[in-house]
């Protein structure tokens, strides 16, 4: 009922301001919420121009389109409240993708890489790419908070290290840098098979994996002492550390926590792709930054709502869909998505500047 | 926990230390060995990505031919940045290399081969390159006629979406019916092209559909339609340029949300630049039920024969591919490097090769269709 309570709050607070005032509450409004005032009307536009924007199969593809990209969106938004950045998420993204797509290989699959493998039960390759992910992660949050390094320098410096190793490893067993694929059929049900239909379209089970993995998210961020802990490091690691956090502990679990989530992003992309290369991940982290910038988790550090990364990925996405089913150029698109990432950021700044 | 600290970073430094260590004393005697058994022969190989899937087998079957012919080389990643490659080039021919093999970054420009050569011209060394163009079509004359000791050993850029067109129209051609699902009398199709301003990707884009049509019309069909009347493009390209299955898959779940048998606009043709968009076609017409072995299926064209698309073809999910020779190119190139270490000419016993008719020391190494037969 708080939410409710808020609206209440606000409005009787509206009732006992005067014209100015109210004006000036108005024109901050829309300023604040211009983000979502604008992807109203980019809705509304596309769906007056092609009404299947808003058909049912249109909107489950937004829905998956967007669950697939959730984990790694939470995760690197732990490294930004942190002030800090991810450079090796999609590196790692491609690693695990790698890795689960090579222990999941069919056992019939002519190219299989690991012939004599047989097909590994899925729990343990989810625990292995979530250890692999972690153990990366792990590395980052050492080197940042032991040797001082800024975040931005450390995982630029892992995120080669990892992609060598992803090279090295596509290269092996004679695979000669072959994509992987001919996964096996648990494999593929498991991630874009379905339990549930509405109206006749299939919602693939990914969808819930990502639901599940932003609940136990923002259980993390919100009921946590740990995310409490990431919040004040976030906003003054100082006074955090006078306060008695452990600040290079709460850097390294930050980081692990981060590495864990790209492991699933991993796991999950093989299967839904259903082809990794070398490739596999390139620039996967720059989508998550920008989901986690335009959600409200500013590079400031210490704020950011879960919510927020939600809304900033389903953004993205829609913003995807939309530009597709308006048939707008390539080139557009570009200009577009850069537009709103620095209209988002320019926002997030000033209502950083107002509370200031 | 502060000890522990410690002594993990210690342990971390020293693993990068010995591993560093590890690198160079095991490059050091592998140079030292081979020296022994070769001349003083030397040559750089110079890929433009190591993660390109189809260069992977290039480089795979060179390393094994040169190794074979007891060349000594040394390989480096441009990794998709020209500049890189071009200091990659300058370092390799101060070290005193013998002759370089260059895999150019930036395809179709004669500026950026030229360079290369007037590099090779001024340390006196012989040049090959292979694979992507060295400049715009019909223009390459001019580039490899600069320099005596220069070849290029590749593919007709057009060839593949010639190959492909025609495949594809003839496939249709046999089966107009089954492919036209709701038989509208036309087939409408979509189009995956890997990267913008690629010469190879756009003769493919090009090609693959007008042959088709030329098949066709020949045929008494109507012609080609793209599935979404309002893309003048005609295509949708991977935004980030790397040919990959992620672009293709989401565009096709994404195509597929609004094109499908229930609206009546079902998309019956997916045409793809490489094999790897195709898979990831493939995995998205998978999850919409289509394509799985048995049952419905849209027929899917790529280009590369890799192994996934083989056994994809097999198993009957994708109709068919255009091969490009990866141990041809690689044996052609062998042959060429050991011309330089021989000191014979570049083009010497190339014969049994097909060389371009107007230029004379430039090779193709002809596709081939793959269809599972």
């Amino acid at each position: 009922m708080k939410p409710f309570a808020n609206i209440q709050n606000q409005y009787a607070d509206l009732k006992k301001m005067n014209s100015k005032e109210k004006l000036n509450f108005w024109k901050e409004f829309l300023i604040d919420n211009s983000l979502y005032i604008l992807l109203f009307i980019a809705i509304l536009y596309t769906y007056f121009q092609n009404h299947r924007f808003l058909s049912t199969s249109s909107v489950i593809n937004m829905i998956s389109l967007s669950a697939a990209n959730l984990p790694i969106a939470c995760g690197i938004a732990g490294t930004i409240v942190l002030t800090g950045t991810d450079l090796s998420a999609g590196r790692i993204v491609g690693l695990t993708a790698c890795m689960s797509a090579a222990s999941l290989q069919a056992v019939t699959y002519a190219t299989k890489m690991f012939p004599n493998l047989p097909v590994v039960p899925i729990p343990l390759v989810i625990l292995m790419v979530i250890v692999v992910g972690g153990i990366i992660g792990f590395l980052n949050g050492f080197c940042i908070s032991r040797f001082k390094l800024h975040p931005f320098i450390v995982t630029l410096a892992t995120q080669l290290v990892v992609y060598g190793s992803l090279l090295m490893f596509v290269m092996v067993n004679g695979n000669n840098g072959q994509p992987l694929s001919g996964l096996d059929d648990s494999y593929k049900k498991f991630i874009s098979g379905s339990i549930l239909k509405i109206k006749g379209v299939p919602i693939p089970n990914y969808v819930w994996y990502g639901i599940i993995v932003v609940a136990i998210m923002w259980f993390i961020w919100n009921k946590t002492t740990f995310g409490k802990n990431m919040f004040a490091v976030g906003s003054n690691a100082e006074a955090a550390n006078v306060s008695g956090v452990n600040v290079a502990r709460t850097t390294i679990l930050v980081h692990t926590l981060a590495g864990c989530m790209y492991g699933i992003t991993g796991f999950i992309e093989a299967a839904r792709i259903g082809s990794n290369t070398a490739n596999t991940g390139l620039n996967y982290e720059l989508d998550a930054i920008a989901a986690c910038v335009i959600g409200g988790v500013s590079f400031v550090g210490g704020t950011g709502k879960i919510r927020g990364i939600v809304m900033g990925v389903i953004l993205l996405r829609i913003i995807f869909v939309a530009l597709n089913f308006l048939s707008v150029n390539a080139n557009m698109q570009y200009i577009i998505k850069g537009l709103i990432i620095l209209v988002a950021c320019a926002i997030d700044m000033r209502k950083y500047l107002v509370r200031k | 926990m502060k000890k522990f600290r410690k002594v993990l970073s210690v342990l971390l430094v020293s693993a990068m230390a010995m591993s560093l260590v590890a690198c160079g004393s095991s490059s050091d005697s592998d140079t030292s060995d081979k020296t022994e058994s070769t001349s003083d022969a030397n040559i750089g190989v110079f890929y433009y990505s190591y993660s390109d899937t189809y260069i992977s087998s290039v480089r795979t079957a060179l390393d094994s031919a040169l190794e074979g012919a007891g060349i000594e080389f040394q390989d480096y990643d441009g990794n998709s940045n020209q500049t890189t490659q071009n200091e990659q080039i300058d370092t390799a021919i101060s070290q005193g290399v013998t002759a370089l093999i260059v895999n150019i970054v930036t395809s179709g420009s004669a500026d950026a081969s030229q360079a290369i050569i007037d590099k090779a011209e001024t340390a006196g060394i012989p040049v090959i390159f292979f694979n992507r163009a060295v400049a715009p079509d019909g223009e390459d004359g001019d580039v490899l006629g600069s320099y005596d000791k220069c070849a290029f050993v590749g593919t007709d850029a057009p060839e593949a979406g010639h190959m492909q067109g025609q495949l594809i129209g003839d496939y249709l051609v046999k089966n107009f019916d089954t492919v036209d699902l709701n038989k509208d009398g036309s087939i409408s199709y979509a189009m995956f092209k890997g990267q913008e301003g690629n010469v190879e990707a756009i003769y493919r884009t090009q090609y693959a559909v007008e042959d088709a049509n030329k098949v066709l019309t020949e045929a008494g069909k109507p012609a080609l339609v793209y599935f979404d009347s309002s893309n003048t493009d005609g295509y949708q390209v991977d935004q980030d340029g790397n040919w990959s299955a992620t672009a293709a898959n989401n565009y096709m779940v994404t195509n597929l949300a609004q094109y499908n048998e229930s609206n009546g606009n079902m998309i019956e043709l997916a045409i793809c630049n490489n094999d790897g968009m195709a898979e990831g076609v493939v995995s998205a017409l998978n999850d919409a039920g289509y394509n799985t072995g048995s049952g419905k299926m849209i027929p899917v064209f790529g280009v590369d024969a890799t192994d996934a698309a083989k056994s994809l073809i097999k198993a009957g999910k994708m109709v068919g591919t255009i091969k490009q020779d990866a141990e041809g190119m690689a044996a052609c190139i062998a042959a060429l490097a050991k011309n330089t270490v021989d000191n014979k000419d570049i083009m010497d016993g190339t014969d049994s090769y097909t060389i371009s008719p107007d230029i004379s020391n430039k090779i193709y190494i002809p596709y081939a269709t793959y269809t599972g037969e």
